[in-house]
């Protein structure tokens, strides 16, 4: 009991000294602060669900695989494997040394005229050279060619006999040595006493004819390898890649058009469906691996150029300069883009025969030399080409108001036909002489009925390749930087895939071509490309409806925004409290202690 | 070596025997050419290796006798009772079908080849239409009333040759490619809510028949270039050439249409040809020439015109790729009645003699000679039969400019030729939730309709076919389908010989109902209705103009069994001339009826954030409401509120509050003027806050 009145002394004691503003007696409640700690952690905790709650779909895309093909592309370019073979008849017996000296004389001078840069799409730094001399005698071979060339085969071949005949007998003789994959290249070297004749086949092989030296013979090879056989026979080092004229979906439409500036001088037709039939279809299954094409025509009417010509009395024409030519093609009245077969993003080339009314007939096109141009035509890059075709005599016959339509006769339509082959040619950058003139001097080139060598076909199919490879790169790699700079944009499942399959076509096209396989690498590569802009194309990417973040903000803060505000400042409160009172309580303590001690 | 030529030129085999002839000569000029050739390499174009190619020459000469493609156009002018203008233009391109058809044309416009080409189409038509055919002013026994008066908007239909499950599919795509080819939004009638399968009340019935219409479609001159693109000539030469857009566009009605057929010219052919017909109708005001005295009679009088005073230009010359083109000037019966009747009255005066084919005659002079006239063929000869003058153009002595004007001297009325019954279609019904749509035919008088004895008529019946479709959005009752005839309600089954519903279904197909009335022959007027509630789209199913309303597509009334044909007594040349040979094919008189507009409820298209916001803010307040209370000392308040007291101005005030509601029932019943003052106070603070509201917000 007396402990109990201490006790009570000891509180009466206290309670003097105790101030309720500063002090409690109890300690302070944890209810309510975790109460509001619980909600504002609940709170956080949720931000993630709801996050994930909103999200959008997103296909994940491979953007590493995607920028280590453009570092690919960019840094190595695309190198095919190209294989020559040289074969000398009539040079007596060799010995391995000489051989291989000539052989590395040849290699040499290929790398000296090979430009230093390594170009995409070509053999410039991945060539192999094999030389073969055949005599009566004997046989000796150098360099790794695995369709090595049966000695004295050659000899079966007659070299007066005319060019032609030589060609498709060579072809016949070296065709059998061609493996599947890798395509040789071959000339032919004949020592006999003769002018030297030097032939590029329509083939893979030329030949040299006549009284030539092995040092001589050496020169010119290295020249036609790299020159012909290599560069597609171009003078100039110009690569023409990004400028094939194919369609992204690998697709061009040859749209042929005859425009009668003014039917009611005179109307003329052609016959353009025999045209398909005789000569172009040739030449459309030759260019088959490099494009699908198709062909049509239609004649226009009422079609005036809208560049301005002069009369030139010298000449006895109307001439239009080369300065007129940005202004010749009409495109308010030349209605020449009309084609259904063009879907999407096939390539048009407009060749169109410009037929001049009565008022500026004849007409001619003055090259920058002042001379007239032999063929009356230009090409526009990526677009197509146009031919003048004035008619025969520039006469309309006035009696009549109603006009006959007449025809291009076929010789003038053989013309216009060599000349649209030519402009074709040109647009797929290949030059249309038929004389290769060299530093060592001019070789004569055979004419393929196709329209194209094969020589030409393995060039442009090497540049295709390319260009198509560096196209899907550029495409994929500005897909990734557009998808990642919209972290809210809508990735469909299909883009993903789309991405996936060109990717896979590229490294298929890739490894076709270091095998050597040139037409498959340009299906292969075509393939990519197309994927690639399907997938960069896609509708669902064109359209605007991505969910933004903006958007998202505006529907959500009108909840979180307050609901936020009060949980964490009730927290806050809570908290700022409970440490308030806690003082009180301990200040109590101390105090109570000091007392009872 | 011919051997090796043939595997170079394979496909010289198909050429025939022609070219296996030259094959020998071909070879020679392969091997021989190339070394003339050499050509200097300065000059830049090329002539180079492509000579080899030279011995196809003689294969190219040796062809097929083949069909041509054929252009013709046409223009036929005819005076309209209403002091209006009729033009109609056409234009007629015709293309065989051989192997290189959709590739290589020389008349035929690549782009249309290439579409019957690729969706396999039979027949399509395409209508381009500004205004509305007044069938009782204009006519609606006439070819051309049947065939070009077309409702407002755009109007498709299209036939398939494709089997019955890809015909959906090809009208798709075929929607898309118009839609660019005429820069006009027909792509929208690919969404199956807009287009129908019509199966027994459409002319050419068939399966594989879609039809479908834009009555909103706004036609101006960027849906003429296209069209006029498709002619040889555009509008550089010919009758075309009169197009000039503001002349046309400043007209009552304006409908342009294009057309396609497949046609077997002859019995042999073993494909059909493919006609593109492209008509272009235009009504138009001619200015009038006023005379200067204006006393009634002059009044009265048609104003006079000339074809520069209509379209601003002249016919120069004319399109020098058309096989023929001719401008018709045609003479309705009734006004050719007329004239026979001032001719007798004239006869009494003055005794000249007027001729048959009234080239000459006292109400009107025509400024040339026509080349030929033409007499329609009629069953009957109590009725005067119509005049054709035919105007062939570049053949006339004129030259080259051809300017046909039309002087009216006296005033004549006439009337042209109606319908047998004139079509109205109604809504009835108010409010935003149901309605009626009523369809009624009328008779159009006593004497015109069919030509049917009285003994006849009691079994005579005419068939009438209707075609209605309906948005999905607009939910019609078919059971509700009641028939009037002679405002008597009829059963159903008695007036109704064949029906064809197939119902909308929500977002998906609209709804369509076709049938067959038979009404007796001398019918006064016949009224079907149909009731139907208004649904409701969603939000993104509005068009940007939904307070305006909805257009339901017009009803399209045939009589199939009345024609609207013109033989003529010339029979000659017919086939060359397609305007005048299409009105001698069998057209039943076809009937468009007006557009309706159907008002439907539309939101606030604010709306749904409006509710978000709305939502959110409620349930923030809750949220923060609950987490107060569950947070709230309220003994501890109290406690704090005695010991301290007055301290902010906030507090102060709410005390204030406090103490005088504590107050408050002392005050009232003590003094009455403390608490008026306080109330008046009150009131005027309040007013103040919601005038300075006012001023501000406003």
């Amino acid at each position: 009991m007396a402990e109990t009145s201490e006790i009570s002394e000891q509180k009466a004691e206290l309670e003097k000294g105790f101030d309720p503003n500063t002090m409690r007696k109890t300690k302070p409640g944890v209810k309510r602060l975790a109460l509001t700690l619980s909600v504002l952690f609940s709170f956080l905790l949720g931000f993630p669900f709801l996050w994930k709650s909103i999200e959008i779909y997103r296909a994940p895309l491979p953007f590493k695989d995607i920028d280590s093909l453009s570092e690919r592309i960019t840094s190595n370019p695309l190198q095919f494997p190209c294989g020559f073979q040289a074969i000398f008849v009539g040079f007596g017996s060799k010995t391995y040394e000489e051989l291989s000296r000539l052989e590395y004389s040849i290699f040499n001078r290929m790398t000296g005229l090979t430009s230093k840069r390594t170009q995409c799409g070509s053999c410039s730094s991945n060539f192999s050279v094999s030389v073969t001399f055949d005599s009566d005698s004997s046989c000796t071979q150098k360099g790794h060619n695995p369709a090595s060339y049966h000695c004295g085969e050659i000899k079966n071949v007659d070299f007066n006999a005319d060019d032609e005949v030589v060609d498709d007998e060579l072809e016949f003789v070296l065709g059998r040595s061609y493996s599947k994959g890798k395509k040789w290249y071959t000339v032919i070297v004949v020592n006999r006493d003769k002018m030297i004749k030097v032939a590029i086949g329509k083939y893979r092989h030329a030949w040299i004819v006549g009284s030539v030296s092995e040092e001589e013979a050496a020169l010119r090879i290295s020249e036609i390898f790299t020159k012909v056989f290599m560069n597609g026979g171009n003078e100039e080092d110009v690569i023409h890649g990004e400028f094939m004229p194919v369609g992204a979906d690998g697709k061009i439409v040859l749209s042929f058009n005859l425009l009668n500036a003014d039917p009611q001088d005179w109307i003329y037709d052609w016959d353009f469906d025999r045209i398909e039939e005789t000569m172009l279809s040739p030449v459309l299954e030759a260019l088959g691996h490099i494009a699908n094409i198709s062909v049509e025509s239609q004649v226009l009417y009422h079609t005036p150029k809208s560049s301005f010509s002069h009369w030139d009395d010298e000449r006895g024409a109307h001439i239009f300069s080369v300065g007129d030519l940005p202004f010749f093609v009409n495109s308010n009245e030349w209605h020449l883009d009309t084609s259904v077969a063009a879907g999407g993003r096939s390539k048009i080339l407009h060749f169109a025969v410009y037929i001049p009314s009565a008022k500026e007939c004849p007409l001619l096109l003055q090259v920058p030399d002042g001379d007239i141009s032999e063929t009356n035509g230009f090409i526009s890059p990526m677009w197509g080409g146009i031919i003048v075709w004035s008619p025969p005599n520039c006469s309309r016959d006035t009696e009549s108001n109603y006009q006959t339509r007449r025809k291009i006769s076929s010789h003038d339509l053989q013309m216009i036909y060599e000349v649209f082959m030519g402009q074709l040619r040109q647009l797929f950058g290949l030059t249309s002489h038929n004389l290769f003139i060299g530093r060592s001097g001019g070789a004569i080139k055979l004419a393929s009925e196709k329209g194209f060598t094969e020589w030409e076909l393995d060039f442009l199919s090497r540049q295709h390749a390319c260009s198509n490879l560096h196209s899907c790169s550029t495409t994929l790699s500005s897909l990734s930087r557009l998808v990642q700079s919209l972290p809210r944009m809508i990735i469909m499942e299909e883009i993903g895939k789309q991405v996936e399959f060109s990717l896979e076509a590229a490294k298929q096209a890739e490894s076709d071509a270091s095998l050597g396989i040139f037409y498959s690498s340009a299906g292969s590569s075509r393939q990519a490309r197309s994927l690639a802009e399907d997938a960069f194309f896609h509708p669902s990417i064109m359209s605007v409806s991505y969910y933004s973040f903006e958007h998202c903000f505006a529907v959500y803060s009108p909840f979180f925004l307050p609901v936020s505000l009060h949980v964490i400042l009730a927290a806050l409160r809570e908290w700022k409290r409970y440490k308030q009172e806690k003082t009180k309580y301990l200040t109590w303590v101390t105090k109570s202690n000091a007392a009872a001690s | 070596m011919p051997k090796e030529i043939l595997e170079y030129w394979p496909h010289l085999s198909a050429i025939g025997v022609g070219a296996s002839v030259t094959l020998p000569g071909l070879g020679g000029d392969i091997h021989g050419q190339y070394i003339n050739m050499s050509l200097d390499p300065i000059d830049w174009p090329m002539n180079g290796p492509f000579s080899s190619t030279l011995g196809i020459r003689s294969a190219l000469n040796c062809g097929l006798s083949k069909v041509e493609e054929k252009f013709t156009e046409e223009l036929l002018l005819k005076p309209l009772p209403d002091r209006k203008v009729l033009a109609h233009f056409h234009f007629e391109s015709t293309a065989p079908r051989t192997q290189y058809y959709g590739r290589h044309h020389h008349l035929f416009p690549k782009a249309i080849a290439q579409l019957v080409q690729k969706f396999s189409i039979r027949e399509m038509e395409l209508s381009f239409t500004q205004g509305r055919w007044e069938y009782e002013s204009w006519g609606g026994y006439d070819p051309i009333s049947s065939s070009s008066a077309k409702p407002p908007g755009v109007e498709l239909w299209a036939v398939f040759d494709v089997p019955v499950d890809q015909v959906d599919a090809s009208w798709k795509n075929l929607t898309h490619s118009l839609s660019g080819l005429f820069c006009a939004s027909i792509n929208f009638l690919e969404s199956s809510t807009t287009y129908s399968a019509p199966e027994l009340a459409f002319h050419p019935a068939s399966v594989n028949l879609r039809y479908g219409t834009l009555p909103r479609e706004a036609v101006c001159t960027e849906n003429l270039t296209p069209w006029l693109k498709l002619l040889p000539c555009r509008d550089k030469s010919g009758i075309s050439s009169l197009l000039d857009r503001p002349s046309i566009y400043r007209g009552f009605y304006h409908s342009q249409r294009l057309r396609l057929r497949h046609v077997k010219i002859r019995a042999d052919a073993p494909d059909s040809d493919t006609v593109l017909e492209q008509t272009l109708t235009v009504v138009l005001q001619p200015n009038g020439i006023r005379s200067k005295e204006s006393h009634s009679s002059k009044r009265k009088l048609h104003p006079t015109w000339s074809m520069s005073s209509l379209f601003g230009r002249k016919i120069e010359g004319r399109c020098a790729l058309a096989k023929s083109s001719n401008v018709y000037l045609q003479l309705e019966r009734d006004l050719v009645a007329e004239m026979k009747r001032l001719k007798e009255k004239r006869k009494i005066f003055d005794i000249s003699v007027l001729n048959e084919d009234l080239i000459e005659n006292p109400a009107f002079e025509i400024s040339i000679k026509p080349d030929l006239v033409l007499r329609e063929v009629l069953s009957s000869q109590t009725e005067s039969s119509s005049l054709t003058y035919e105007y062939s153009i570049g053949k006339s002595a004129s030259p080259n400019t051809f300017d046909l004007s039309f002087t009216w001297k006296s005033p004549v009325a006439w009337s042209c030729r109606k319908p047998p019954l004139r079509a109205s279609r109604f809504l009835m019904g108010s409010g935003n939730e149901r309605g009626t749509i009523a369809i009624s035919l009328r008779s159009m008088g006593p004497d015109e309709g069919l030509n049917v004895s009285d003994m006849d008529k009691e079994r005579c019946v005419l068939p009438v076919n209707i075609f209605q479709v309906v948005p999905w959005y607009i939910k019609v009752y078919f059971h509700t389908l009641k028939v009037f005839i002679d405002e008597k309600p009829m059963s159903v089954l008695d007036a109704v010989e064949k029906i064809h519903i197939s119902p909308s279904e929500d977002k998906v197909s609209p709804g369509v109902m076709e049938m067959v009335l038979k009404l007796p022959c001398g019918v006064k007027s016949a009224t079907i209705t149909l009731e139907f509630d208004k649904g409701f789209l969603h939000i993104d199913e509005y068009p940007p103009d939904a307070n305006q309303g909805f257009d339901i597509p017009s009803a399209i009334i045939t009589f199939p069994n009345i024609e609207a044909s013109i033989y003529f007594d010339q029979e000659i040349t017919l086939k060359d001339l397609p305007l005048l040979s299409s009105f001698q094919e069998k057209n039943p008189i076809r009937y468009y009826t007006e557009v309706l507009l159907v008002p439907l409820t539309t939101p606030d298209f604010s709306m749904p954030y409006n509710v978000i916001t709305i939502t959110c803010t409620v349930f923030a307040l809750y949220f923060g409401s609950l987490l107060n209370v569950l947070r709230r000392r309220v003994s501890e308040e109290e406690r704090l509120h005695n010991a301290k007291g007055k301290s902010g101005p906030l507090s102060r005030l709410i005390a204030k509050l406090r103490r005088s509601k504590e107050i408050q029932p002392q005050s009232t019943t003590t003094s009455s003027s403390l608490f008026s003052s306080k109330l008046i106070l009150k009131i005027i603070m309040v007013a103040a806050i919601a005038i300075c509201w006012q001023y501000l917000s406003g």
